[in-house]
């Protein structure tokens, strides 16, 4: 892939490296329960992001996808320093923002990175008006000069995410506006600071189908617009593939896979990655053979306080089973291997750049393999 | 760019009018509650008793204005009937109003302040800090309203000596006012920091955060308007049970003879044998006004709860 | 394999007899003219609206639809699990020739979960939690068909076993199995007292996508080993594709659209059946660019006169506004309820003019 982005019209130009990731590294130790995803174990660590080298270029939009315990949302998180990470580094621009947790840095650093949350009906307060919800960033920060300079901004966002006339909309509750609507107000909030990358955490999944292709068409125009980067965060490969540039695939909290969307897609050389795209719905009947095609992987993906030794996703992988499990899967974790044109694989049948082997038999959805439970 | 630009003055006036809408729309929804109408009712007369006794019923009656004969039943020259001394009782029961609600009053003020503050701080800050407030909290629950009373009232007096006045009150009042705030705010901080837990999770905290808000601006901005309505509900029953606790500590007479709250009322009623004379006119007006302003004040609370944290919603 | 063959197979494989008053001849479930209310203060929530719709034996029908469009409701309708608001105020739903509707609570404790039930979204809300698994799906068979404890709990492993969870796990609490599994657990409770059909609402939307994957398959192989009836309820189009016969397309209380999942999906009638499929993206055929639909959907306590799509709908005419569209079924056993189809015409899907407004399509 180039570095240009598949849009109708000019291309947006992908710039320089923007935010990297070096060996990211966040371990929750068990103490108190951490949800229903951690099965309460005494001691222990669960391994949330294991070790991630990640780079997001200016300009791009790049979606990382993985099932619940992958480890994604945590890594967004870490990415707009909402929780610390135990081992790596965080770049910005080129510079180490590790280790910036407080004062001036901190604001500064905020001003460049924003967030999309998931769910808009929780995203805002229910007492505070759309107005003092988009302001708020410009108070907190002290930014926009005269207080009619900062009235101006704050309906400039508003009005930027669609939600016309802006000051209609400034002065309702956010029990007034609909799912999509409210979206569009998170949307304003994370824009009036004039970010360089926002990351969204799932934006559409809890928004009506046809709401959604509004509010992608939003993020899309924006980026052109404001010249904006986007980590588009995900379950859905299907989105992710509408809409990003490049597709991460992460499990139990590493990148399995990396590449143009397109070609992570149609040519998968992650076994995870495979079965992944073979099960994605879409809307037409199946053709016949489609449920031969299928890679139903067995059981369900660990918890992340029991990592599997060697490649974490051997215990599961469909190519394990028929080629008898090569030994190296066992006992040493794969790297993400480089394969070349900006793709790069987490598996050692991947290394040799050649397509993967056929899985030979379907694992049946009733067979639990080894990981049951 | 085009979107009509608001003035400042704009944007402050727009505010100004939601604020009179949700005013306009609180007062609708609590109309609705017959109980808390009711409560409301009888809360505004006491008020308005408290404020101005001296409107219904002329001067506080001393020993030395007292015209009456002793302990005379009710009869239409004294509706209520007289003290052991002939002062009106009608005319202290309504002065006592305006003592009872004051008392009443500051305790409540020092306990919701002292609580919601604790409360809020400790549930969301956290940590080493959130341990130590509610050590500290746990320590002040448990103790005991009255004996806490006799060990403070004289401490107190000795230090301020008896007729001193802080703020413009007496001493012996100030004693009151200050054991039972001590004792009220420990369990308010418990609720505050548990509602304050819960609040701090939702996401718009971590929105506010994501943008840069430092501690006390979410705690201003985010959490107290969250944990407000529930301030409230509690400072209603904060209010009546102080009243409670007022009247029981002049009853043991623990209070302020020259302050004649109901309580005092109670305690001298007792004192002057009334109930063995079966001067039932002593007893039963400030008893009965008692419980009718803490029934008032629970009406109140619990229509504010239902109309302020409202249980039924119909989300998308 | 036509209706009657399905119906022979299906009724041959189950385990108990049919309902006393059971008319062997009809279809497994005829509902017609199903109107439901709900009660919000003063006003009345028009939730569904003459909804009418077949299951054969051995069928899986799908009800798919965005929030709001009444397909929860018209689920709960069936087996009278309306909340206390909830009203159904016309129609009837026939089981095997019998009307549920017209039976009391009590009668219709003979058909909840013995012929009925139902799998819920969200199995962690649905399962007791401080009730062993294996416990619970025990309990409607030793309530409803009267088992002893013993037979009911080895039924119950097996059942687990159906449904691919060990046996031993029975003896575990909700909390300590996964979401996968605990949907499992929630299936072969819904299959503990060998209905004939059961209902998903939104059985797979809270999880993962390859367990959503698993969920699915099992309930396909289930239906094939046990000639189990199937409604599935979703707003996920995309997974109707997979698993159901027929589809039914519902919006603002109405249905707009049903028939053969190929007929449906390959060659929409309906503007919003159009509409909405457009709005999925498609990567096995390289669709990227999704529509949209403008507009909202209406509010159901003054739902618009008329098609209650019209305000939406880009071929909307006069008589949209005014007349409730007829339903006309065609040959390929579709059935449109738009005026762009009156009775008399020959079913040929039209094409529908460009959607007003700019920028309705992602990747522009």
């Amino acid at each position: 892939m180039s570095g240009t982005v598949r849009e109708a019209g000019a291309p947006v130009p992908v710039g320089g490296e923007l935010i990297r990731l070096e060996g990211l590294q966040v371990h929750f130790p068990i103490r108190g329960g951490f949800g229903d995803l951690i099965r309460r174990r005494p001691g222990g660590v669960v391994r949330a992001v294991d070790g991630i080298n990640l780079t997001i270029r200016r300009g791009e939009v790049l979606s990382l996808v993985g099932e619940s315990g992958s480890g994604k949302t945590t890594t967004g998180r870490v990415i707009v320093k909402l929780t610390r990470p135990t081992g790596g580094r965080l770049l910005l621009e080129g510079a180490d923002v590790t280790d910036v947790w407080g004062g001036d840095r901190l604001r500064a650093y905020r001003r460049r990175v924003q967030l999309i949350f998931q769910d808009p009906y929780e995203t805002l307060n229910p007492k505070q008006t759309i107005h003092d919800f988009v302001a708020e960033p410009l108070e907190v920060q002290g930014l926009g000069g005269s207080p009619a300079e900062r009235e101006r901004r704050v309906l400039d966002a508003i009005d930027t995410a669609g939600l016309r006339p802006a000051s209609d909309f400034a002065f309702r509750y956010p029990h007034e506006l609909s799912g999509g609507q409210r979206q569009r107000v998170v949307i304003a909030g994370a824009l009036v600071l004039d970010p360089k990358i926002v990351v969204a955490d799932e934006p559409v999944s809890m928004l009506d189908v046809s709401i959604r292709t509004e509010i992608l068409n939003l993020m899309l125009d924006l980026r052109r617009g404001r010249d904006l980067t986007y980590l588009f965060i995900t379950h859905d490969l299907s989105v992710a593939w509408v809409i990003a540039d490049r597709i991460a695939v992460m499990y139990l909290g590493r990148i399995m896979e990396m590449g143009a969307a397109d070609e992570v897609i149609n040519d998968p050389r992650h076994p995870y990655t495979r079965a992944l795209v073979s099960v994605m719905p879409t809307p037409e009947p199946p053709q016949p053979g489609h449920r031969a095609r299928r890679v139903i992987l067995a059981g369900e993906t660990p918890d992340a306080a029991h990592v599997p030794t060697g490649c974490r996703f051997h215990p599961r992988c469909p190519l394990a089973e028929q080629a008898g499990i090569m030994e190296r899967c066992r006992t040493e974790e794969p790297p993400l291997i480089e394969l070349g044109g900006g793709r790069a694989s987490a598996c050692w049948l991947a290394e040799s750049g050649k397509p993967l082997p056929a899985v030979e038999r379907r694992i049946g959805a009733t067979g639990l393999g080894a990981t049951a439970g | 760019m085009t979107a009509a630009p608001v003035s400042p003055a704009g944007v402050r006036r727009a505010r100004w009018r939601l604020r009179v809408r949700n005013a306009r729309a609180f007062g609708r929804r609590y109309a609705a509650r017959t109980d808390g109408v009711v409560g409301a009712a009888i809360l505004v007369f006491f008020a308005a008793l408290a404020l101005a006794p001296a409107l219904f019923v002329g001067p506080l009656q001393t020993v030395t204005i007292a015209t009456a004969g002793a302990l005379e039943p009710p009869s239409s020259a004294h509706l209520l009937g007289t003290d052991e001394v002939g002062r009106d009782l009608l005319n202290l029961t309504v002065h006592g109003a305006r003592v009872s609600m004051v008392i009443g009053l500051l305790a409540t003020l020092i306990t919701i302040l002292l609580g919601a503050i604790i409360g809020i701080v400790s549930g969301f800050v956290g940590g080493r800090s959130d341990q130590v407030l509610m050590r500290f909290t746990d320590f002040f629950l448990v103790l005991p309203t009255f004996v806490l009373a006799i060990v403070l009232a004289p401490l107190i007096l000795d230090i301020v000596g008896t007729d001193a006045e802080v703020f413009g009150i007496r001493a012996t009042l100030m004693v009151i006012i200050v054991v039972i705030g001590v004792t009220s705010w420990a369990s308010t901080a418990r609720v505050i920091r548990s509602q304050t837990l819960s609040v701090r999770e939702r996401m718009f905290v971590d929105r506010a955060r994501v943008i840069g808000g430092s501690r006390a601006h979410i705690m201003r901005r985010h959490i107290l308007p969250n944990v407000v309505n529930l301030i409230v509900a509690n400072t209603v029953l904060t209010f009546a049970g102080a009243i409670f606790t007022e009247t029981t500590l002049s009853f043991i007479g623990l209070g302020d003879p020259f302050a004649p709250s109901w309580g005092q009322l109670l305690n001298a009623a007792q004192g002057s044998g009334a109930p063995g004379l079966g001067a039932w006119w002593y007893i039963a007006p400030p008893a009965f006004c008692v419980v009718v302003v803490i029934l008032a004040f629970t009406l109140v609370g619990n229509a504010l709860d239902d109309v302020l944290n409202p249980k039924a919603g119909i989300r998308r | 394999m036509t209706a009657l063959e399905g119906r022979a197979v299906a009724r041959g494989r189950r385990q108990w007899p049919l309902p006393k008053q059971a008319d062997p001849d009809a279809p497994l479930l005829v509902v017609e003219g199903l109107t439901t209310h709900f009660r919000l203060g003063r006003q009345t929530v028009h939730a569904v609206d003459d909804v009418s719709f077949t299951l054969n034996d051995g069928e899986a029908l799908g009800i798919a639809g965005e929030s709001g469009c009444g397909k929860t409701t018209t689920a709960l309708s069936l087996l009278r699990l309306l909340p206390s608001n909830a009203e159904v105020v016309a129609g009837s739903v026939r089981l095997f020739g019998i009307d549920l509707l017209t039976k009391s609570d009590n009668a219709l404790r003979r058909y909840r979960w013995r012929e009925i039930s139902i799998i819920f979204q969200g199995a962690m809300n649905a399962l007791n939690p401080v009730r062993r698994v294996g416990d619970q799906i025990a309990e409607p068979m030793m309530e409803r068909q009267g088992l002893a404890k013993g037979a009911a709990a080895r039924r119950a492993g097996e059942l687990l076993e159906l449904v691919g969870v060990p046996r031993a796990r029975g003896r575990a609490y909700p909390h300590e199995l996964s979401g996968g599994m605990r949907q499992r657990a929630m299936i072969a409770m819904a299959l503990a007292c060998d209905p004939a059909v059961i209902i998903g609402d939104e059985p797979t939307t809270a999880l993962d996508v390859m367990v959503q994957a698993q969920i699915l398959e099992l309930l396909e192989d289930l239906r094939s080993t046990l000639g189990l009836s199937l409604i599935l309820i979703t707003h996920d189009l995309s997974v109707l594709a997979e698993t159901c016969d027929r589809v039914m397309i519902m919006y603002a209380g109405r249905v707009a659209e049903e028939g053969p999942v190929g007929r449906v999906y390959r060659a929409p009638r309906h503007p919003y059946t159009q509409m909405l499929l457009a709005a999925f993206p498609d990567v096995h055929s390289g669709r990227r660019d999704l529509g949209t639909i403008p507009g909202m959907p209406p509010d159901l306590r003054t739902p618009p006169p008329g098609c209650r799509f019209h305000p939406r709908c880009p071929a909307a005419m006069e008589v949209c506004r005014t007349e409730v569209p007829p339903e006309v079924t065609f040959g390929d056993r579709v059935r449109v309820a738009c005026h762009l189809y009156p009775p008399g015409s020959d079913g040929t899907p039209r094409s529908l003019p460009p959607v007003r407004g700019a920028g309705a399509e992602v990747g522009q």
